[in-house]
């Protein structure tokens, strides 16, 4: 049969399914409903625009937009601008192409009362600005949901919008000094040639005029930040880089004035303007690179439910989590986090606390249980009790202990920071004394205070500047492009001088997940209908029982299977041609009158039909591929390699004896995790920790470098330095291979700018230097460094 | 006056140029680089509606801005 595009989604599907409405087909009664709503409106020319991408067809599910309206909401997301006009942030979901931002952009200016809609294509984030005295913001959202996209709020905090105006200001920096020193380039040219083949004083005097002019904006506006750091730097009772820059740049800057007016001798205009634009452009490169702590405790608050669902006797409402008091009952959903410590008062299920305690194995709660915030319900619908508040509960008390974490990360010092202080403040000791010898040698005092100056300016660390800027981002490059994301350039010098990899048991070093390891068929059967009763659970027994059947059937189908229940903590039941079928724990099969003999210390997944046992699989949480060839890498790199895990002993020894890690602590709690990091601190190690769950977060926060697993918990990955996408023990051991190698690369470039400059000072203090030297010197030994950077990502292409 | 030559020629290039530079200072100061993939679109959304459009936004703004009083 032919497919039929979709009117609205442009998704294929065959005519016979489709709703016919006139002349046009729709897939679903959501993209019907769209539809016909742009074209009420005006907006149709919107799938002119859209051309050839295909939309996702609407979801229908979404959590009140009432929610939009609480104080607590406008609280937290909602600002005030001075025309008492309400604006808030948010992140469009479903965004395809520049035609969806033209539609929603066009739909909300339509609405009365919107005054302002932006959005950014390539962040999908809108920024809308709206009268609250003629709209609502939930009816806002309505639209935006209405024309098939949804919404979230999100905290554009001020350090992210800080950290985006510094990045402008430094487009701005750069733009006023790449201009200005590519004109001067051309006027300099003319000078250079006059130098040697004759010049009239007066065209010198107008060239030096026009490149005074240039120079001005440069030096005081792109170079103002090396000023500001110099400044700090000073006030902070330390020599840095800048003061360098500030210094050698100025002077030369107010000689060639002195040069210019009086008419005598060459100005050092264009020097000035190279200086400050080449470390300019170094200095960017760093702020590009570094890493924005704001995104990270964006992403936490976000991971925290906002709201929990009240029972008050007969009704359920949702409310605020912050206004949940100490023995309100809530209603918790299969799904849904909690957020909120308690104790079940009815119900019974299972609940994944991996995230917090590291034990791979849903855990089964019934009356009496203790709930804790920041685990997930499996298959449970339950009523608790809560004995704590929200501020109280387990998940944001972690959060706290997490956020003072971070304030207090350990950084180490940036090798090229350290060098720089001794470099600048020799620098500047070797040009004054090049002054006085050359004063009372005897010369004239210009003569004198143009080599001292030629000094500091030939030595003016445009190389330097490049040195580390250039290097690691041929590492962040090299790292990409094997899925290994270093989040802040600095990281990766930190990570070359690690002595210690720390890393969590469950999901690192393990899959993370049940597998099947071994499978007894004690009788044949239909495994269609097995698989079938797998597939309808969620728990991660049946998930592994079933990936094994799809493993180990090449094709299979599902058959039908009636009656499907799931029992809390034994495993599920159905009915499949007339017969029962069970699979599920040993608990079920004995409930079911199976005599069951088999002990183990792995899962078993037992399946029967009728009151026949048919097969009985063996699972258990496997590591990962080629695990111990990467923990022998990391050995041979002389790393002290640690597991930790929450899990018990014997579950820790066996993975650790698999993979083949000597040291190991079991039954640690996430801040026995974290202590015992900072412990390793005291010793002197460095540590890098790689984990990937809430349980490792205290941990993360407190190491020298956090590694997190690609597919970890969100917050997880938000945390660390490093994420590996793979998700593989291998891309570990690579991680730490490409940060040496940069770290090599780093002291290579410091080298060379060296050398270089031990070569070209003594020429300047004695004398050699004219400005065309100074501008060749300084443009080469810029070339040599990012030369040699290329080196090393042409060799690992 | 050879002299006068060259330094009217550096001033008139300069300045073109320092007209360029600043245009394009403005449109990084209003944020019309902010967003690279919807300025690589942007000719698609560019006819009488969408002026229109902008004027009816202009015309909201300031109809707010009027409303507004400092109590």
């Amino acid at each position: 049969m032919s497919k039929v595009k979709c009117d609205h989604c442009h998704l294929e599907f065959s005519d016979s399914v489709m709703i016919h409405d006139g002349e046009y087909r729709f897939c679903c009664n959501g993209c019907q409903g769209i539809f016909h709503l742009l074209k009420d409106e005006g907006l149709e020319s919107f799938y002119a625009k859209m051309g050839d991408t295909t939309l996702a067809p609407p979801t229908e599910q979404f959590e009140a937009s009432s929610n939009f309206d609480t104080p607590a909401f406008h609280e937290r997301f909602v600002t005030t601008t001075k025309e008492n006009l309400s604006q808030v942030s948010l992140v469009i979901e479903g965004i395809h192409c520049a035609a969806c931002v033209w539609l929603n952009e066009k739909a909300l200016h339509k609405m009365e009362g919107v005054i302002e809609a932006h959005i950014n294509y390539t962040n999908n984030k809108a920024r809308i600005t709206w009268n609250p005295e003629i709209v609502k913001l939930s009816s806002i959202i309505d639209m935006i949901r209405a024309i098939g996209y949804n919404a979230f709020p999100y905290d554009a905090s001020l350090q992210e919008i800080r950290a985006n105006k510094e990045r402008k200001e430094y487009y701005l920096r750069m733009a006023v000094a790449t201009f200005a020193t590519m004109n001067m380039m051309w006027i300099a040219v003319a000078q250079y040639a006059g130098y040697f083949t004759g010049i009239s004083q007066e065209i010198k005097t107008i060239l030096n005029i026009a490149e005074w002019f240039l120079a001005t904006p440069v030096l005081f506006y792109s170079g103002w930040v090396f000023y500001r750091g110099a400044y700090y730097g000073l006030k902070n009772g330390s020599v840095t880089m800048d003061l360098l820059v500030v210094t050698g740049s100025s002077l030369a800057y107010l000689y060639s004035i002195y040069i210019t007016v009086l008419e005598k001798g060459e100005a050092y205009f264009d020097s000035v303007a190279m200086i400050i634009t080449f470390v300019l452009f170094g200095k960017f490169l760093e702020v590009l690179s570094r890493k924005n702590a704001a995104d990270t405790l964006d992403v936490i608050g976000k991971h925290i439910p906002r709201e929990v669902s009240i029972v008050e006797g007969e009704s359920i409402r949702s409310v605020d989590v912050n206004e949940v008091k100490e023995g309100d009952v809530i209603l918790i959903r299969s799904g849904e986090r909690s957020a909120i410590d308690g104790e079940v008062i009815s119900g019974e299920g299972s609940f994944d606390e991996s995230n917090l305690t590291g034990e791979s194995e849903p855990i089964f709660k019934r009356l009496g249980d203790k709930i804790i915030s920041g685990t997930t319900s499996i298959d449970a619908l339950i009523q608790y009790r809560a004995t704590k508040d929200f501020a109280h509960s387990t998940l944001s008390t972690l959060v706290n202990l997490l956020e003072n974490a971070m304030a207090q990360k350990p950084s180490i010092e940036q090798l090229a920071n350290r060098l720089s202080q001794h470099f600048s403040s020799t620098i500047l000791f070797l040009a004054i004394g090049t002054f006085w010898s050359w004063y009372f040698w005897p010369h004239t005092f210009d003569r004198s205070l143009m080599v001292g100056i030629s000094v500091i300016i030939i030595a003016c660390p445009c190389a330097l500047a490049l040195a580390t800027p250039v290097a690691t981002l041929v590492g962040l490059a090299l790292g990409a492009k094997r899925g290994i994301l270093f989040k802040s350039a600095a990281q990766i010098e930190t990570m070359a001088q690690a002595t210690m990899v720390v890393l969590d048991k469950t999901g690192t070093i393990t899959m993370g997940r049940p597998e099947v390891t071994y499978a007894t068929l004690h009788q044949s059967f239909d495994i269609k209908a097995l698989y079938t009763l797998v597939s309808s659970s969620k728990h991660p027994i049946s998930r592994g029982v079933m990936e094994y059947i799809e493993r180990s059937e090449h094709e299979i189908e599902s058959s039908t299977i009636e009656e499907v229940r799931e029992l809390p903590a034994r495993g599920m039941i159905g009915r499949h041609d007339g017969m029962m079928i069970a699979g599920g724990n040993a608990l079920l099969m004995q409930e079911l009158g199976i005599d069951i003999d088999t002990v183990s210390d792995k899962s078993l997944f037992y399946y029967a039909v009728g009151n026949t046992l048919m097969a009985t699989y063996e699972l258990r949480d496997l590591p990962k591929e080629k695990a111990s060839e990467s923990i022998q890498i990391l050995h041979d790199l002389g790393l002290r390699v640690v597991m930790l895990t929450g899990d018990h002993e014997a579950a820790a020894l066996r993975v650790a004896n698999e993979v083949g890690i000597k040291e190991f602590y079991a039954h640690l709690t996430p801040e026995g995790k974290a202590a015992f990091v900072d412990q390793s601190h005291s010793e002197g190690h460095v540590v890098v920790m790689a984990g990937d769950g809430i349980n490792d977060l205290l941990a993360l926060a407190a190491s020298d470098i956090a590694i997190a697993m690609g597919n970890g918990s969100d917050i997880a990955i938000e945390v660390s330095d490093v994420v590996l996408m793979h998700d593989s023990l291998t891309s570990l051991a690579e991680s730490f291979a490409i940060s040496r190698k940069t770290y090599r690369l780093i002291k290579q470039n410091l080298g060379i700018s060296l050398v270089y400059n031990s070569i070209t000072i003594p020429l300047a203090m004695m004398g050699y230097i004219i400005p065309l030297i100074a501008a060749i010197s300084m443009s080469f030994s810029s070339l040599l460094v990012v030369g040699n950077s290329m080196r090393v990502r042409w060799l690992y292409k | 006056m050879d002299s006068w030559v060259i330094a009217m020629m550096l001033g008139a290039s300069l300045f073109l140029g320092a007209i360029a530079l600043s245009a394009f200072l403005w449109g990084i100061k209003n944020g019309q680089f902010d967003d690279e993939k919807k300025m690589m679109n942007q000719v698609q959304f560019d006819d009488e509606r969408e002026l229109n459009d902008a004027a009816n936004q202009q015309r909201k703004q300031e109809a707010s801005k009027k409303e507004y009083r400092p109590e």
